[in-house]
């Protein structure tokens, strides 16, 4: 297609089966980017906010990055755009693996899906041919096997699928959407969205690499940063090694690591689930990369049940092990695949079953209600693989489950109990015991979440400076620009990992060296801060509330009670004022109309 | 009474060991400790956590569980029943 600095756009309309194509090639890609920034744009223009996310009303975008197919280290990755129907806020999700270059050698830099399909169908992707087919004999299989099907249909093994499986399908609140099997677009239930649309997959296959870009200019710089990420400690060694899993121990040991549902800090039983464990017991085969990776880390597991697959990362082990009080390595590693197959967020789903477990066992959820199944208590392996799988298919108390802890523990009269913000399930960091991560939280425009700023790399990881995690001092600006250079790195299609070798000067040089934007580093941080204020003004329009920019009574009210960090509480309040201010936002947590027209918003 | 030395990440994979004690009479720094391991792993420990004589960016040395960064550094003291836990440079998410 055009040049990179112009993106070209399927339009597929699932209502009436019309598909058209259509060009950005105005300033909208300088100012958002692509990816997160890009499609986010298109969507907080072409829907209501208001909407029920659910509806044929929502738009589901399928967003390449800026640099996504072309030589940049990690530059495969690929954006999935909605109204989220966990949070009621924008969701977008992120995802490696090939799929995304696949896109955008194709040609379909963009693809937006909108209205609903009156049966299931997918989407195909032949060199210029672009059908939809029907899907009927498709829905109701696993991820794995809707990948194999279509590829065996496609006639062609290297054909990049990406999917939902039954949870989509059934529209659990939580739904990813899988490629390449083990792929994750995980969170903020973007599978839900695909499944209200009944629409099951996307396979492609492009005839030739249709990617433009200065390749000269490009290939020096991306030279030396795939240098930079080899030599790097972090991205050079401890990951291709122990992938994400090394935070087990890091986190443990400093006492920032949930368990039971965040009622502990630490986990006695971290030794046995850790990444160190995942190796020590034999089961880790090799490590994987994504496209254009040097870091590959990426596990390739094999149980000793003979059952393989990939994962589990740092935050899916601790969701299904730590959270929920499981010491068993085997389990936590199955409850990974299940969720894979099946189309789970695995975060989401480990510990919205830990919220579970909390409720039952304070009387809050009875045992009827759990008809046959296994009792919802910490540690139980047998409850996590088999509520895992209730939850996907919505049977029994796995109806209530798929709405995510939120809104079980509601229904059970004690919401304090889930560990969220905006309805999102926090990740595997105590915000009691670091406190620019707390803000962060509260602040992240999908909800809980640890990939829209990773304030854990300062304040505990020590990258690029060691900051004391309980200073608050400083704190607001650090989220600030943590969150803004997110977002850019989210627009460009490189992977977040990237961020532990490279700054943001790194980032500006390989964007301005492949496209010949000609950006300062700070322009292109203000890129950032535009998607990152985009996003919170859909948020606003769509009546989510700066008052819910909140975390968990437990965090404020209850100290930590164990480990090296017993006896602090979040102070993420009094860190409120002072970043709204440094947003340009007024004391209400609104971006105000100067700053909208700063930053070409309005 | 002992400290005792918990590796972690390469440390532990690498070199196929949890960690060690040292009996002590009296408090030690941390740049002891250091050379004390490099003695048993060839120089292995100042190689992944130090660059010139300094932690390495990126290194997580914590005793009982405080990252001596917001201690003394690599002139922490390390007192009898204490814990070190010792990391090269990690990160994830």
């Amino acid at each position: 297609m055009g040049k990179i600095y112009e993106y070209s756009v399927l339009r597929v309309n699932l209502t009436n089966g019309e598909i058209s194509r259509e060009n950005i090639a105005d300033e909208r890609v300088k100012k958002f980017l692509g990816g997160r920034g890009l499609g986010s744009k298109i969507l907080a223009d072409e829907i209501d906010p208001t909407i029920d996310p659910l509806s044929p009303e929502n738009k589901l975008i399928y967003a390449s990055g800026l640099l996504t197919g072309t030589a940049a280290s990690t530059g495969g990755r690929y954006m999935v755009i909605t109204k989220g129907p966990l949070t009621g806020t924008i969701a977008s999700s992120n995802s490696g693996g090939f799929f995304g270059a696949e896109m955008r050698f194709s040609g379909n830099d963009i693809i937006i899906f909108e209205g609903k399909s009156e049966k299931p169908v997918y989407l195909s992707i032949k060199g210029e041919k672009v059908e939809l087919k029907d899907a009927t004999n498709l829905w109701g299989k696993k991820v794995n096997e809707t990948t194999d099907q279509l590829q065996a249909e496609f006639g062609n093994d290297q054909a990049r699928v990406s999917c939902i499986g039954p949870a989509g399908e059934n529209q659990v609140l939580f739904a990813s959407i899988m490629n390449e099997k083990h792929r994750a677009a995980g969170r903020s239930g973007v599978g839900a969205v695909m499944g209200s649309k009944n629409l099951k997959a996307v396979i492609i296959k492009a005839d030739e690499k249709q990617v433009e870009y200065y390749k000269d200019e490009m290939m020096k710089v991306v030279k030396k940063q795939t240098k930079m990420l080899k030599e790097d400690g972090v991205t050079g060694e401890g990951l291709p090694a122990l992938g994400t899993k090394v935070l087990d121990n890091i986190v443990n040991s400093t006492g920032l690591y949930p368990s039971r549902n965040f009622q502990k800090s630490t986990f006695d039983a971290v030794d046995e689930v850790s990444g160190e464990a995942l190796v020590e017991k034999g089961y880790l085969q090799s490590n994987k990369g994504c496209y254009g990776c040097p870091i590959r880390c990426g596990r390739d597991v094999k149980l000793p049940n003979g059952r393989s697959g990939e994962g589990p990362e740092y935050e899916s082990g601790w969701a299904y092990g730590a959270d929920c009080g499981v010491d068993d390595l085997n389990a936590v590693t199955e409850a990974n695949f299940i969720c894979n197959e099946l189309g789970l967020d695995t975060i989401t789903a480990g510990t919205t079953i830990a919220c579970a477990m909390e409720l039952y066992e304070k009387g809050y959820i009875d045992k009827e209600e759990l008809e046959n199944g296994p009792e919802l208590k910490f540690g139980s392996s047998e409850a996590i693989l088999y509520y895992t799988r209730q939850m996907a298919y919505r049977e029994g108390i796995g109806d209530k489950l798929a709405e995510g802890s939120y809104r079980l523990a509601d229904s059970k009269g004690h919401p304090e109990l889930s560990m969220s913000v905006k309805k999102q399930e926090l990740p595997a960091y105590d915000p009691r015991g670091v406190q620019g991560q707390g803000l962060n939280y509260v602040t992240s425009n999908r909800g809980g979440c640890h990939v829209r700023g990773y304030m854990i790399s300062p304040e505990v990881l020590g990258v690029p400076e060691k900051l004391d995690p309980q200073e608050l001092k400083g704190k607001p600006e650090w989220v600030k620009i943590f969150q803004d250079l997110t977002a850019v790195i989210d627009g460009i299609g490189m992977c977040l990992f990237t961020s532990f070798a490279l700054g943001a000067d790194d980032y500006n040089e390989i964007v301005n060296a492949g496209t010949g934007f000609n950006y300062t580093t700070e322009e292109l941080l203000q890129a950032g801060e535009r998607i990152y204020t985009l996003e919170r003004q859909f948020n606003l329009d769509a009546g989510i509330e700066p008052v819910e920019d909140i975390l968990p009574a437990r965090f404020t009210e209850e100290a930590i009670s164990d480990g090296p960090q017993k006896g602090v509480v979040s102070h993420y309040k009094e860190l409120l004022p002072e970043y709204y201010q440094l947003r340009g936002w007024g004391e209400d947590g609104r971006p105000t109309a100067e700053k909208l027209q700063e930053l070409g918003l309005k | 009474m002992s400290i005792k030395v918990k590796f972690y990440s390469l440390f532990r994979i690498n070199l196929k060991s949890a960690g060690t004690e040292f009996e002590v009479e009296q408090p030690v720094v941390i740049s002891q400790i250091i050379k004390w391991l490099d003695e048993g792993y060839e120089g292995y420990f100042s190689k992944k956590l130090l660059d010139k004589n300094e932690i390495r960016p990126g290194s997580i040395i914590l005793v009982n569980g405080k990252n001596v960064l917001h201690l003394n550094h690599l002139q922490t003291r390390v007192n009898d029943g204490d814990t070190v836990t010792l990391f090269p440079p990690s990160a994830g998410g």
